[in-house]
């Protein structure tokens, strides 16, 4: 846990002591990306937890969404390193990242419209025999997996293009959290839901943690943060200002430091 | 009070009516075809002519079936002609040289996948439109072919087994109608419940999801046109079996004739949707026109014209009932 001592952010060093002396399953140092002029990340420092979720906030375009692809593996970073389980890790792409468990629902949710829900289910895990595609088995195991998380979806051969936005985004979900993942990033899961759907995401996250899921959760409903977080890191224009855990901050605090009239620590 | 009901299940045949819309519509439009030039020239519903047309379709129906592979993917392959006018004339010189000639097809197979493994890398690898580098094929392909030979027809004799591929029947029916069919069926099987067929629509449905899902995608798109080169390469072959002789004139606007069939069929050009069976009907029905045309002994030339109009107004036709249900449904739903 020493080299954790190397983080430059201050805020961080008191928070990994409260959750314990484990070593985070990732650990991100110096991430730096660029896209053309825009210097989308500019040395983002993280650390996460076995069985804790941590909010990533932050004002649109902070950069939320491209530290969180870059931790599955959809973009490689210009500088910096990933550390998995206290190993350092070069990520090839999107494929390495899920061989390693790591699953990401994605804010356009990357779901193919022409395919059905159950292909979607499975997609890029088809269950086969030989070459061919195992409908029956998948249909079974997609029904479970939606019914263990409370998705109604009358019928799974239904084109993802006919549903609504929510239960879209409802098949994202399961896709990435019915496969034993170990990192479950969420980012915007629950823009499109309604009520009790974002329930049933709220209790899916608390129950995954549970079971030893680390969840990075990307919000813009602060309050559900308070419901799941264990802590909470503020993004700021390709940087992180700021990290709190969920017992020493309060919605007000939340909002200064995502416009920037915090007290940066 | 009002009572929380579940939303009726709607029955089963309206979701297959409108999957299948596009498919139902080139069926009836087919055998409306095959009505009017039934009626229209007497020897058109006889045996003899029903073999002649499906032996004449058989090379487009395998090119099509590649390039039915090609356009779900929301690419193009227009090289598919001149690769056709290439293999014929590298397998008439080959078999004039006196190679064997099972060394000579399995060569020209070999040929056909590396072109589209080439152009494939173009379009997958480089990000090069797949219509410019196909067009780069089409032109170079043809020119290549034409050095070859001089543009000549270089002829193919005394190589009876070479031949039958294109003219040899088996109770009755044209060997190419029977390979083309194996070929459709194959890639019905693998479109619809194979796993390669299922990365196919995937990459192009939405390529940046089949990627965040693991799917190897650059190799995907490359495949396909590996694919459609094998399949022309089969094409190249059996045109020349059946014409016993190698051209590099030959095929000239086959790919356009393929790509009609496709589309035709209700594969859409944007990709993520395609339907083998539609390629089937679609190959039959341009066969038929071509055919009927013939036998109702309209000018060559105008069949030229005609095929081009019938095909504009039908899919014309299909695009305008499709926009009208889709903006129907988008009415109820605002
Ligand atoms: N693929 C890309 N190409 C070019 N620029 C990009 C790309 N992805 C992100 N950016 C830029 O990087 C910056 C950070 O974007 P990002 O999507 O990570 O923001 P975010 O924090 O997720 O915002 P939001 O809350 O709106 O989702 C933005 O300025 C954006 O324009
Ligand atoms: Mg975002």
């Amino acid at each position: 846990m020493a080299t954790g001592a190397s983080l430059t952010d201050g805020g961080a060093s008191p928070l990994r002591s409260a959750v314990g002396g484990t070593v985070p399953r990732i650990r991100l140092r110096g991430i730096r990306k660029r896209f053309g002029s825009v210097d989308a990340l500019r040395g983002v420092d993280l650390e996460l937890f076995p069985s804790e979720c941590l909010g990533l906030v932050g004002d649109n375009a902070a950069g939320k969404s491209t530290l969180t692809k870059i931790i599955s593996g959809t973009y490689i970073p210009d500088a910096g390193t990933i550390e998995i389980d206290g190993e350092v890790v070069r990520l090839t792409g999107p494929a390495d990242a899920r061989g390693r468990n790591i699953e990401m629902v994605f804010q356009d949710l990357s779901l193919c419209d022409h395919i059905d829900v159950v292909g979607n289910l499975f997609l890029g895990r088809e269950r086969t025999r030989g070459p061919f595609l195992d409908r029956a088995r998948m249909l079974a195991e997609g029904r479970q997996m939606l019914d263990a998380l409370e998705i109604r979806i009358p019928k799974l051969t239904t084109r993802v293009a006919q549903l609504s936005g929510g239960q879209r985004q409802a098949i994202a979900i399961a896709r990435a959290a019915s496969f034993r993942p170990k990192v479950l990033i969420m980012d915007e899961p629950t823009s499109a839901l309604a009520v009790a759907e974002v329930e049933a995401v709220l209790h899916l996250i608390n129950r995954v943690k549970a079971s030893g899921v680390s969840v990075i959760l990307i919000t813009h409903r602060l309050q559900d943060l308070f419901r799941v977080c264990d802590r909470i890191a503020v993004m700021y224009e390709g940087t992180k200002v700021a990290e709190r855990a969920i017992e020493n901050t309060d919605l007000e605090d939340l909002v200064k430091l995502i416009v920037g009239q915090g007290t940066l620590q | 009070m009002t009572e929380y009901a579940e939303r009726r299940q709607g029955p089963d045949i309206a979701d297959f009516l409108i999957d299948n819309a596009q498919v139902l519509s080139i069926a009836v439009f087919f055998v409306a075809c095959t009505i009017f030039f039934s009626a229209s020239a007497d020897y058109f519903l006889t045996v003899g002519n029903i073999l002649n047309i499906l032996r004449q379709a058989a090379p487009l129906l395998i090119v099509a079936t590649a390039m039915t592979f090609v356009i779900v993917t929301a690419g193009i392959d227009l090289s598919v002609g001149s690769l056709i006018a290439l293999i014929n004339a590298v397998a008439a010189i080959a078999l004039a040289a006196g190679l064997p000639w099972p060394l000579v097809v399995l060569a020209m197979f070999a040929l056909g996948g590396l072109i589209g493994l080439a152009q494939g890398w173009f379009i997958a690898y480089q990000d090069v439109p797949a219509f410019i580098v196909t067009l780069a094929g089409l032109s170079i392909l043809r020119g290549v072919a034409l050095y070859l030979t001089k543009g000549y027809s270089i002829p193919i004799s005394g190589v009876p087994g070479f031949l039958a591929i294109g003219r040899a029947t088996v109770y009755g029916i044209p060997l190419p109608a029977i390979i083309a069919a194996a070929v459709a069926l194959v890639g019905y099987v693998a479109i619809g419940r194979t796993k390669y067929g299922r990365q196919v629509v995937a990459v192009g449905s939405n390529a940046e999801a089949a990627r965040r899902v693991g799917m190897p995608a650059r190799w995907i798109v490359a495949s396909v046109y590996i694919v459609s080169g094998v399949c022309a390469a089969l094409a190249g072959i059996m045109l020349a079996a059946r014409l016993g002789s190698g051209s590099s004139n030959a095929a000239v606007g086959f790919e356009l004739q393929a790509i009609a069939a496709v589309v035709l069929g209700g594969t859409s050009l944007m990709g993520g949707r395609g339907t083998i069976l539609g390629t089937i009907l679609g190959t039959l029905t341009i066969a038929v026109i071509g055919n009927g045309l013939i036998l109702m002994h309209i000018s060559p030339f105008f069949t030229q014209i005609v095929t081009g109009a019938i095909i504009l107004a039908a899919i014309w036709i299909n695009t305008r009932i499709f926009s009208t249900r889709f903006r129907l449904k988008q009415r109820k739903e605002g």
